[in-house]
């Protein structure tokens, strides 16, 4: 090793504009001289205070990701349940042929919603509940960079959850299917497919603000010194899935948009007869739906990556080929979706495309599990209790995938699409790729969550009862399906040779249940009395094994200097310097919740950053957001409205007190000789990623409704009809203009402000606004004469339009915060954070009118 | 090159291409095909397409590659915590992400060889 690769600052380097000062790295002699222990007993008190959870009915605003995270895990699990119970219902009603256990109706709105809350409320969530609760420890992190959002993702899962599983106690549960194809679901009947709508929107914004959080985490928030390429994987998996999920959901979101808008106002986007066209939402809900699968499965394979290396004692073999198979799939799997919609009768060259990127895939996939099939050959493994449960894993996985690689050649997939036989394959694909290793990491990271371990002797009853179950209940589907019985019929006749095979699931379903329900009470039962856990009880390397035995608020107690990707095993006063408050940030002198902001790629410090504390806020914006979206449900729209403008303000009452403060002094010692400046605008501060991630989402959500324009043009000759009135290019072509002008008003007010010209700041930031909305009105006025509900062509334009309003109107309320920033002196020439991510925000703003407007008023002419 | 040797977004630059040829293959098929143009328009387009995406992904490659320079000292584990070790290690995913991308772009071309017409 070369004096030139331990110390990356020196001159000419690759640490450009870094604003520290001090040293950077820390010397050995540094890290190695001891800490006064009176010093170190007075920081971790100031640091215990300054960290403490809010305690009785306040407890509820908390926004630790301890207590967030389990809050989340918790919930996940109870809705999991829920939709188990569905599941044990629906297996009663087929054990046998002409069952009348549940009617044709229930039996339709329990499995809607098995499918549907096994994945919005179960998988993506327990995806995001432990990513919270464990990223921070694996990256030996205080906190996330946003504990409030977390909170408020946490509250608003928590309201549309029970809304959305509520629905089925009432009889009111959507019953078309998980996936709510039109015109089915369009036409039903009652408020079942609403609840679904946008009960289920509601969620995907949780999910959204989860992947913002966890994404910046990953990259602004490593300990000093953990370069990218000693990151743990399970960090590589999270980083993968959270951009999955920006462009994944979003499709669905403005799915969503326009089949609310279908129900609700009868615009005849998926109406055939008015121009419209149902497979653009079996489009749009697969380009999520495909991706999903993958967002499900990667986190989970990600635990068994942190699992197989502890049991098998050695550090992961083909560490670079796991990173290769996390960000090769999360790419491919985009590829993948139309492969569900083979029957509906596309061309064979499309079904061509998406067959072959489906059997791609599996190289990526393929090679994670030889990765870890290679670190137990060339360890000493163990078979600890997790890892019973990853070796079950990945058992039922390949088999799933296995049967994948058969439904992805189209042929294949005509004869068995829609059996029991796509059953069998996606339960083999989830419960392998998600559920046991998700309680396979349960099993392991328990004695970092609770401090105790749970039963060896549970586990393993409950492993093999659900292995055995799994297997009794859903090998056989396979068969069932290949002898023809077709997915969600309520019932059967006895004489299709389908009995015996349906009666045996049945008793498998109930081995499964119990194995489940072992697990459950091994996790729930208590366990006062039981001693407290060893700190690294399984010997593995990682940093989140570091933690505090009995628990500690403050995640880590000094955040480490990490040169290894094992730093357990390598480092081995890691852990007692760590402890000693030898690292950076061991002491909070102002009482303020601080963590480390590192640069992406080789985690040098950057920034102090200070993150907000407990609050009622995001419960409360959570709790009006939620109104927003539930009360429409049911025809209520002004306190729908009120709601809405209510969750808006309950956020920026948020963003106000507890975002971009201007701190007390500018720089700030963060330990081991290091200053640091404690607040940081512009690309450097982990804000602006979290706009800048948020609005990729966004972006997405846009294309997917531009995509839809152009896929009426190719899906129907007569789309724009030819004798259709356009939108007005004058009226069009002014309010372009003036949104361009309201950009430019923000990106000069940033100029202005910076050079210390507050009052011309001011001017141009009071000018956006207006010219924002009065470029809304032009835009209003120039469609104000197309009728959405006589076609889908005028109803597509006023979908953009009502898009790029409302994003408008965002943007305008985001110049009026920054001009009020600036007159309450919150925002200064120097702390200009809100205007940094305002025009941020405008850059993407500005791209979605120019496009939007040019969609309603150019393009179609031209088609 | 330095800007390479540390940037996540050059790792993924073949991977995109993938998407981008996929993305540009689909829709350009459906689009010949929706208006009624020869089918010989679509396989010479996506073939040509193809061409382009596979000979950038080989750069790519290439680049990455260079910026692994395995043969230089047979690193291919890069856990060290060095400057050298992280441009290693983002070379040799780059190089794997390369490869992958250049056999789904393959893959993904192969329908317009074996199907022979829009239906």
């Amino acid at each position: 090793m070369s004096a030139s690769d331990v110390s990356p600052t020196a001159p000419g380097s690759d640490v450009l504009d870094s604003p520290m000062q001090g040293v950077w790295p820390p010397t050995p002699a540094m890290l190695a001289s001891p800490v006064d222990p009176d010093l170190s007993r007075a920081q971790a008190k100031r640091l215990r205070k300054a960290w403490e959870t809010p305690r009785g009915w306040r407890h509820v605003t908390a926004v630790n990701n301890t207590h967030v995270g389990k809050w989340y895990a918790m919930t996940a699990l109870a809705f999991m349940l829920g939709a188990g119970v569905l599941a044990l219902l629906m297996r009663i009603q087929l054990a046998v042929p002409e069952n009348g256990f549940l009617d044709s109706d229930r039996f339709n709105q329990f499995f809607t919603m098995h499918g549907s809350a096994m994945m919005f409320l179960f998988a993506v969530p327990m995806f995001e509940a432990i990513s919270i609760l464990l990223l921070p420890a694996l990256l030996g992190t205080r906190d996330m960079p946003f504990p409030r959002l977390s909170a408020y993702g946490y509250w608003c899962f928590l309201i549309g959850g029970i809304f959305v599983l509520g629905s089925v106690l009432f009889d009111a549960a959507p019953s078309s299917g998980w996936f709510m194809y039109p015109p089915l679901a369009t036409e039903s009947e009652g408020i079942g497919a609403d609840i679904w709508l946008l009960g289920l929107s509601f969620i995907e914004v949780a999910s959204i603000a989860a992947a913002v959080e966890l994404i910046v985490g990953v990259i602004k928030c490593r300990p000093p010194g953990m370069r990218i390429n000693l990151m743990p994987l399970y960090a590589w998996y999270v980083l993968v899935v959270g951009g999955m999920i920006l462009f994944a959901f979003p499709p669905l979101i403005a799915g969503d948009f326009l089949f609310e808008l279908q129900r609700s106002l009868d615009w005849p986007f998926f109406d055939p007869d008015r121009g419209g066209d149902p497979l653009l939402w079996q489009h749009l809900f697969w380009i999520f739906g495909h991706p999903e699968v993958y967002i499900i499965f990667l986190p989970s394979i990600a635990i068994a990556a942190m699992v197989v290396p502890t049991a098998a004692r050695v550090p992961i073999a083909g560490y670079s080929w796991i990173v290769l198979s996390a960000v090769g799939t999360g790419f491919l799997s985009f590829g993948l979706w139309v492969h569900h919609m083979f029957t509906t009768g596309l061309p064979a060259l499309s079904l061509g495309f998406f067959s072959a990127a489906s059997e791609a895939v599996v190289i990526p996939t393929g090679v994670q599990i030889f990765a870890f099939l290679a670190t137990l050959m060339v360890g000493r493994a163990r078979m600890i209790l997790p890892m019973l449960w990853i070796a079950g894993a990945v058992a039922i996985f390949t088999a799933g995938g296995l049967t994948g690689v058969m439904v992805a050649l189209a042929p294949f997939d005509w004869q068995v699409h829609d059996t029991y036989f796509i059953v069998a394959h996606l339960h083999y694909t989830l419960f392998g790729g998600m559920v046991f290793p998700v309680i396979g990491g349960v099993y392991y990271f328990f004695p970092v969550i609770k401090k105790k371990k749970l039963s060896e002797r549970l586990g393993r009853w409950s492993f093999w009862l659900c292995f055995t179950g799994f297997n009794i209940c859903f090998l056989p589907m396979h068969l069932t399906g290949l002898l023809g019985m077709p997915r969600r019929v309520y019932t059967y006749q006895a004489d299709l040779g389908w009995n015996a095979l349906n009666l045996v699931s049945t008793v498998g379903a109930f081995v499964l249940a119990l194995g489940i329900l072992v697990f459950v009470w091994d996790l729930v039962r208590p366990k006062r009395h039981e001693p407290h856990t060893p700190r690294n009880p399984w010997g593995a390397g990682t940093l989140e094994w570091t933690h505090d035995v009995p628990d500690e608020p403050w995640g880590v107690r000094s955040v480490p200097y990490i040169t290894s990707r094992y730093p357990l095993w390598d480092q081995p006063e890691l852990l007692a310097r760590m402890d000693a408050g030898r690292f950076y940030l061991p002491d909070a002198p102002e009482g303020l919740r601080e963590t480390m902001i590192t640069s992406a790629v080789d985690a040098v410090p950057l920034h102090v950053a200070r993150l907000s504390g407990p609050g009622w806020s995001p419960l409360v914006a959570a709790l009006f957001t939620g109104g927003a979206f539930i009360l429409p449900t049911f025809k209520i729209y002004t306190p729908a409205v009120i709601c809405g403008l209510l969750a808006i303000a309950a956020i920026l009452f948020w963003l106000w007190t507890a975002t971009a403060r201007i701190p007390e002094k500018p720089f700030k010692d963060g330990g081991l000789g290091l200053r640091l400046p404690t607040y940081v605008s512009g690309p450097k501060a982990p804000g602006w990623w979290a706009v800048f991630i948020t609005m990729l989402g966004d972006a997405t959500g846009f294309a997917s409704l531009v995509f839809g324009m152009f896929f009426y043009w190719t899906a129907r000759p007569d789309f724009p009809p030819p004798d259709s009135p356009h939108a007005d290019p004058v009226l069009s072509g002014i309010a372009a203009l003036l949104f361009g002008a309201a950009w430019a008003a923000t990106r000069l007010a940033r100029g202005l402000n910076a050079a210390g010209l507050i009052g011309a700041a001011r001017g141009s930031l009071l000018a956006g606004p207006l010219l924002a909305l009065a470029g809304c009105g032009a835009l209003i006025a120039a469609i104000l004469h197309l009728a959405p509900q006589t076609h889908v062509y005028p109803a597509m334009v006023w979908a953009l339009v009502i898009w790029t309003v409302s994003h408008v109107l965002c943007g305008a309320i985001m110049q009026g915060y920054c001009l009020a920033r600036s007159l309450a002196g919150r925002m200064t020439a120097q702390y200009d954070a809100d205007l940094w991510n305002t025009t941020l925000f405008w850059h993407f703003l500005l791209a979605t009118c120019l496009i939007g407007t040019a969609m309603v008023a150019l393009i179609p002419r031209a088609m | 090159m330095a800007q390479r040797h540390r940037s996540l977004w050059h790792m993924i630059i073949a991977p995109v291409i993938w998407a981008l040829h996929f993305l540009a293959v689909y829709c350009f098929s459906a689009i010949v095909c929706a208006k009624a143009a020869p089918f010989g328009w679509a396989q010479g387009g996506v073939l040509a397409m193809t061409a382009v995406a596979l000979a950038l992904i080989f750069w790519q490659a290439v680049l990455a590659w260079r910026q692994w320079d395995f043969l230089d000292d047979g690193d291919h584990v890069h856990e060290r915590p060095t400057a050298t070790s992280r441009r290693e290690f983002l070379g040799h995913a780059g190089l794997l992400l390369a490869i992958v991308s250049f056999i789904a772009v393959t893959f993904v071309t192969l329908p317009v060889l074996f199907v022979g017409d829009c239906r």
